[in-house]
This record gives C-alpha cells, sequence and structure tokens, in this order.
C-alpha cells in the first residue's frame, strides 16, 4: 500500500513537472465518481464498491498540445489502489498534419458499443463490458500521424509493443464458463516479445461529406484475443480424453476493412465490416495438432438511428462468420447478435432514461442495461441502472447469475 | 420670408421624393419582410462565446458555455460548436452543414470524448431542444423563408422600435409550430420578438431579443431570452468576444477539429 501510494505521487510529480517544462500551468480537469454495485440474484452480495479519480491534465496551443489521463480506483474490498496512466501524449500540429506520440486510445468505426474495425486499442474485459467505453478501451504506446487534405484523413499508426486484451482472471464472477473443470491453464506463451518485429501498423482513410462518410483501414496486428490451443490428454483404460491443457497463444493477424454511414430521409444508415485473413479458430478435432485452425472470418454490422417522439432510437444487427467452414470447431460458423438503444430526456436535459441491449439470436439470451441519469447540478450526476443478464448459454446467457443494480455518483470538474 | 418660403418647398420636395420609398414600405410583403432578415448581412464568417443560462420555475440555474464558428461557403453554411460547460459535456463538439436550398436537409455530426468518435446525427433532431435549453436546434438555425408562408399583419411600436407584425405557417405538416409571429425592426431587418405557436395552435414560448451591437454596420444579437410559458422554463442566451469576418479557415469545420478542439 505504502509503496503503491509513493508510486503514485511519483507519476504524478512527474506528469505536473514534466508539463510545468513547457512553461504553460496546464488545465487540470476529470471526474471523482462513487460506484455501488450489487448482485441481485446473491443475496446482494456486492459485486463493486468502487471510487475513482480521472484527471485530464491537458495544454494546447495551436502548434503543440499534450495530455496526461491518470486515473486511481480504490475498492472497498481491497487495500491496494489500482491506477495508471490511461493516455500520456504529446501533439504536434502543422497545417495538413497531426503527430501524436505516446499512449493513446485509438477509436475507429461507426459501430455503437461493438469492436468491428475498432481494433487498434485492445479492451479491458476483467468486468466483461460493464464498465464506460471510455475505460473498457485502454490505451497503447503509438505514433499517429494524420494527413489532411480538405475533408479527407489518411491516418497511419505504429504500435511498438503489442498490447492484448485483458480477460478476467479465473476467480472472477466475470470469468468465460467455457471449459470444463478437468481443463488446465497454461499461460507459459501468451505473451508477446516486444521487439521492432513485433510491432504493429495500421492504416485508415476517412471522410466526412455532404451524402456519405466513410472509413477504409487495414491492419497488420496480433490478434488481440489469443487462440486457445488445446492439449488433450487420453485415458488409457477408457481411450476417451479425461483432460486437457489450454495453452493461450496470440498470433499475427491481418485484416482489411470499411465502414459508412448516411442519412436517407432522417434515418442515419451505418454499416461497417472486417475481414480477418486467416484467424486461429479452435477445433474438436483431435487430429489436428493443439486443436487449432486457420479460417478467413467476417465480422460486419449494419445499423440505423432514428427518432420516434423524440427520443433517440438505434437498431443494430452484428453477423461473425467464418469462411470456408468445417466441423468440429468450436465457434459456430455464425454468430447473429443485434443491439437497441433507445433514450430520451426530460425536464429540460435534467433527466435522461437509457435502455441498451445485447441481444444473442443464436442462444436466446441478452444484456439488458436500463439506466436512469439525473443532473444534480452543473457537473454532479446521479445515474441508477441494472444489467440483467437473460438466458442459460452464449456471450451474455453465461453469466444469468450476474444481474446487478448499480447507482454512480459522479462528480465532474 | 424668401428664406421660409425655401425651406417649406424644400419639406415639400422631400416629401415627394420620399413617397416612392414609403409607398415602397408599406408595400412591402410579409415574405419580402423575412426575406430582408433572412439575407441580412451577417459577415462572411462569425466567432464568439455562447452562454446559456437554463431557468426553472423555481428560479434554479444551469449553465451550459460554448465556443462557436460559422463560416458562409456559398449556398452552404458551416457552424462548429464546442461545449466547455458544464465540465461533464466538455470537449464534446457539433458540426452542422445547411444549405439554402430549403429541400436539402442540414448534415449534422457530434463528437463525443467518451465514446472517441465523430458520428453522424439525424437532421430530424431539428425540433429537439438545444442541450435542455429553450431553444430547438431549428430555432438557433437560419430557417429558410421558402418553409413558410407570410402574412403582414401589421405595423407597430415595441420596446421604442417601429416593427412590422409578420406571421409565419409552416408549408409542412406536422412541423412542429403551426404558427409563429415575428416583429421586424423596420430598416434593420432584425427580430425583435417571435412567438411561436405549439402543433394544437396553443401558445408556446416567446423569444425577446434584449440587446443588438453594431459591429462594423452589421447587427448581432447579443442577449436573447426564450421563455417557454407552457413549462414556465427559461433560457437567457448571452453571446460575446465576438468577431466578425475573422477569416476562419475552412479547415475549422472539419473532423480534425470536432475532435482535436479548437
Amino acid at each position: 500500500m505504502m509503496m503503491n501510494t509513493r508510486n503514485l505521487f511519483i507519476i504524478l510529480i512527474l506528469t505536473t513537472v514534466s508539463m510545468a517544462g513547457f512553461g504553460q500551468t496546464p488545465e487540470i480537469h476529470g471526474y471523482l465518481r462513487n460506484y455501488t454495485g450489487a448482485l441481485t440474484g446473491q443475496n446482494g452480495d456486492f459485486s463493486i464498491v468502487q471510487n475513482t479519480l480521472d484527471l485530464d491534465i491537458e495544454k494546447s496551443t495551436l502548434d503543440i498540445a499534450f495530455k496526461a489521463n491518470p486515473y486511481i480506483y480504490q475498492y472497498a474490498h481491497k487495500d491496494e489502489l489500482d491506477y495508471g496512466l490511461r493516455e500520456a501524449y504529446i501533439d504536434l500540429y502543422t497545417d495538413n498534419m497531426d503527430i501524436r506520440l505516446g499512449k493513446q486510445q485509438i477509436i475507429w468505426g461507426k459501430a455503437d458499443g461493438v469492436f468491428i474495425t475498432d481494433v487498434v486499442s485492445p479492451k479491458d474485459l476483467r468486468e466483461f463490458l460493464l464498465p464506460d467505453f471510455d475505460e473498457i478501451r485502454m490505451g497503447i504506446t503509438a505514433a499517429k500521424l494524420d494527413y489532411y487534405i480538405g475533408n479527407n484523413t489518411f491516418e497511419l499508426v505504429w504500435a511498438p509493443v503489442f498490447v492484448p486484451t485483458h480477460y478476467p482472471e479465473e476467480n472472477s464472477i466475470w470469468f468465460p464458463q467455457e471449459y470444463p473443470d478437468n481443463f488446465r491453464f497454461d499461460y507459459s506463451q501468451k505473451d508477446v516479445t516486444a521487439g521492432l518485429e513485433n510491432s504493429e501498423i495500421f492504416f485508415k482513410y476517412s471522410r466526412l461529406s455532404q451524402t456519405l462518410d466513410i472509413e477504409l483501414m487495414a491492419g497488420y496486428m496480433w490478434d488481440d484475443d489469443p487462440a486457445v490451443h488445446t492439449r488433450r490428454y487420453i485415458n488409457q483404460q477408457t481411450t476417451q480424453p479425461d483432460s486437457a491443457v489450454v495453452t493461450p497463444k496470440h498470433h499475427r493477424l491481418s485484416l482489411v476493412g470499411g465502414s459508412f454511414s448516411g442519412e436517407v430521409e432522417g434515418v442515419v444508415l451505418r454499416s461497417e465490416a472486417a475481414y480477418y485473413m486467416g484467424k486461429k479458430f479452435a477445433t474438436n478435432d483431435m487430429s489436428i495438432q493443439d486443436g487449432i485452425v486457420d479460417n478467413d472470418y467476417l465480422h460486419y454490422l449494419v445499423g440505423a438511428d432514428f427518432i420516434i417522439g423524440g427520443a433517440n432510437v438505434s437498431l443494430q444487427f452484428i453477423q461473425e462468420a467464418i469462411m470456408d467452414y468445417k466441423d468440429p470447431l468450436v465457434q459456430d460458423e455464425f454468430s447473429n447478435t443485434m443491439t437497441f438503444l433507445v433514450n430520451d430526456d426530460y425536464f429540460n436535459n435534467r433527466l435522461t432514461l437509457e435502455l441498451f441491449a445485447y441481444i444473442g439470436l443464436d442462444n436466446e439470451d441478452a444484456l439488458i442495461r436500463p439506466k436512469a441519469t439525473y443532473e444534480i447540478h452543473s457537473g454532479l450526476n446521479l445515474i441508477a441502472g441494472a444489467n440483467l443478464f437473460t438466458g442459460t448459454e452464449g456471450r451474455f446467457g453465461q453469466y444469468n447469475e450476474n444481474d446487478m443494480a448499480y447507482f454512480k455518483l459522479r462528480y465532474d470538474f | 420670408m424668401l428664406h421660409k418660403r425655401f425651406k417649406f418647398r424644400n419639406i415639400i420636395l422631400l416629401l415627394l421624393l420620399l413617397i416612392p420609398f414609403m409607398s415602397n414600405a408599406q408595400d412591402l410583403t410579409g415574405k419580402e419582410i423575412i426575406e430582408k432578415v433572412y439575407y441580412r448581412d451577417d459577415g462572411d464568417d462569425r466567432r464568439g462565446k455562447l452562454t446559456m443560462i437554463l431557468v426553472n420555475s423555481r428560479g434554479d440555474k444551469r449553465v451550459r458555455e460554448i465556443k462557436q464558428f460559422d463560416k458562409d461557403f456559398g449556398a452552404t453554411e458551416k457552424k462548429i460548436m464546442f461545449f466547455t460547460a458544464p465540465a461533464d459535456i466538455r470537449e464534446t463538439s457539433f458540426l452542422n452543414w445547411s444549405y439554402d436550398d430549403p429541400a436539402k436537409d442540414d448534415d449534422q455530426w457530434i463528437y463525443l470524448p467518451a465514446l472517441g468518435k465523430v458520428k453522424r446525427i439525424s437532421s430530424d433532431s431539428k425540433d429537439d431542444y438545444f442541450m435542455g435549453s429553450d431553444f430547438t436546434y431549428d430555432d438557433l438555425g437560419d430557417r429558410h423563408p421558402d418553409e413558410d408562408t407570410h402574412k403582414l399583419l401589421r405595423t407597430e411600436t415595441l420596446e421604442g422600435e417601429e416593427c412590422y407584425v409578420v406571421e409565419s405557417l409552416p408549408k409542412e405538416e406536422g412541423y412542429m409550430y403551426s404558427k409563429t409571429e415575428t416583429w421586424v425592426i423596420k430598416d434593420k431587418w432584425i427580430g425583435l420578438q417571435k412567438k411561436f405557436y405549439d402543433e394544437d395552435g396553443d401558445y408556446l414560448k416567446t423569444l425577446k431579443v434584449k440587446e443588438y451591437k453594431d459591429y462594423d454596420g452589421i447587427l448581432v444579437i447579443t442577449h436573447s431570452q426564450m421563455h417557454n410559458a407552457q413549462k414556465d422554463h427559461k433560457t437567457i442566451m448571452k453571446y460575446k468576444d465576438i468577431e466578425l469576418n475573422a477569416g476562419i479557415g475552412s479547415n475549422y469545420f472539419t473532423e480534425r477539429m470536432m475532435s482535436r478542439g479548437l
């Protein structure tokens, strides 16, 4: 605890000193938040009691800017603080070009609540998809160059160090229930050595125009999600596999993708797609080494945003499709999901009601997230909501014991 | 005596000269008056800081602050707004491209820092209230005269200013206002007051211009108030640090600036 706190202060001091080096006082903004959530299906056990300090320390001039975003999470059930720098970067601006160096969140695509071409920044899924998206998305150390011609943007990202998706630990209520008890995990190969040859590179072209906004992208990257190499052990007496060792391992991946959005008669139509070449999938075919095969993979969505009676409504259909599918892959050939969002505000924006839902169409499962936000005072908001899981299997149904009600009190300054 | 006769003759001459202009003014139609308001010189570009004070029936106040830039690009007007207060919406920005062609809907985008990306939004939001204020998105834009049928009702004096009172009925069915009445200051072509009636024809709200200033011959509204009588809620809007014809670059109205800020 002492060590952690000392380190924390060193980070903050270094951040402040580095900014003072610019000779100007930085602006400091941020928020304080209490987040208390209880599992409604498990005797009301608290699933989270968290206090957060999140700071934006920044300064901007015409040709240079910087930003540091230190955060501290304090949990009621833990002595140690969880803290770090979500972002810390320097911007250089010229007439037609911006360069950003440092730790940064990079966000691509037109999808809401779904990651399709949004593959540059890895995700922190230790609490599944429940945190705010700016907390799910992790910063990566990268060099980003944007070149502008009119309303056209050409973006190049080089990330020297691969950072994988963070998954829940085995003792977490969010650890996926995918494996039988006789499966053992070997994490010895999950890391990718930091080095030039293991860096990632991404490119994006985007354009805003009167009729259509488009993005085209490509990436040569590491798969943020590890392939689960599985070695099964045969029981000599039954000649059947009775145990297995699962070895998560990241692999190189190439993908191309794009997205568009445009408005027709007051309805904003959106689509986004990514095509992965040679993604690794787990198979139950025991004749295949480590139970892993290569397949191309398509991940896409179509969506529409419109207004009904003053309420904003958004619908998305998402499909994941494995090309040249051959049984017995562990994952289905097609996975279909829908999202639904409606929100409206009342009393001159003082109260906002929102309902967001992920609906798994294959397993009839869902995550339903009603939320009410009340502005008590300028910058001070009380948020109350719930995360309700339905179904018994699938991406959302597996958590049907984890229904949760929560409130958050957040003050922005 | 000669002097007096000369003066009298001059007055007669002057009146004779003025008659065509006076009759022109009298003959102005409602549409011509609204067109004069719409086409009144407002500079090629504009920048300033907008403060909105939202006051409910109990007198509780909430404040929204915005940096605003807009510029004419021929038949297109582009506007970008950066929300600076309260802190929970800081760094949110809004980009609007509107077109002289009344048949063409605006293009609108919003940048939400929590999402970290620019998102196109539906132009159907024009009847939504802007940031909880009593102004709709449409109230804040320039409504093209061809979208309504206008009728000059009368002339009258308001706040010491000689005004035309023009009634405007929307051509579009189901428009959020069944009728508006605008008090336009003669010769200045600035709307001093506007009354709005809801879809059912009931009186809804009144916009009052409290102050306007002359910037090198261009009149700019610097203080106005919208009072929603049905909700007894009002929004005070103040516009300051105004610069006209400041030479704002066309690159201000882009995705780049939405996410970077100005």
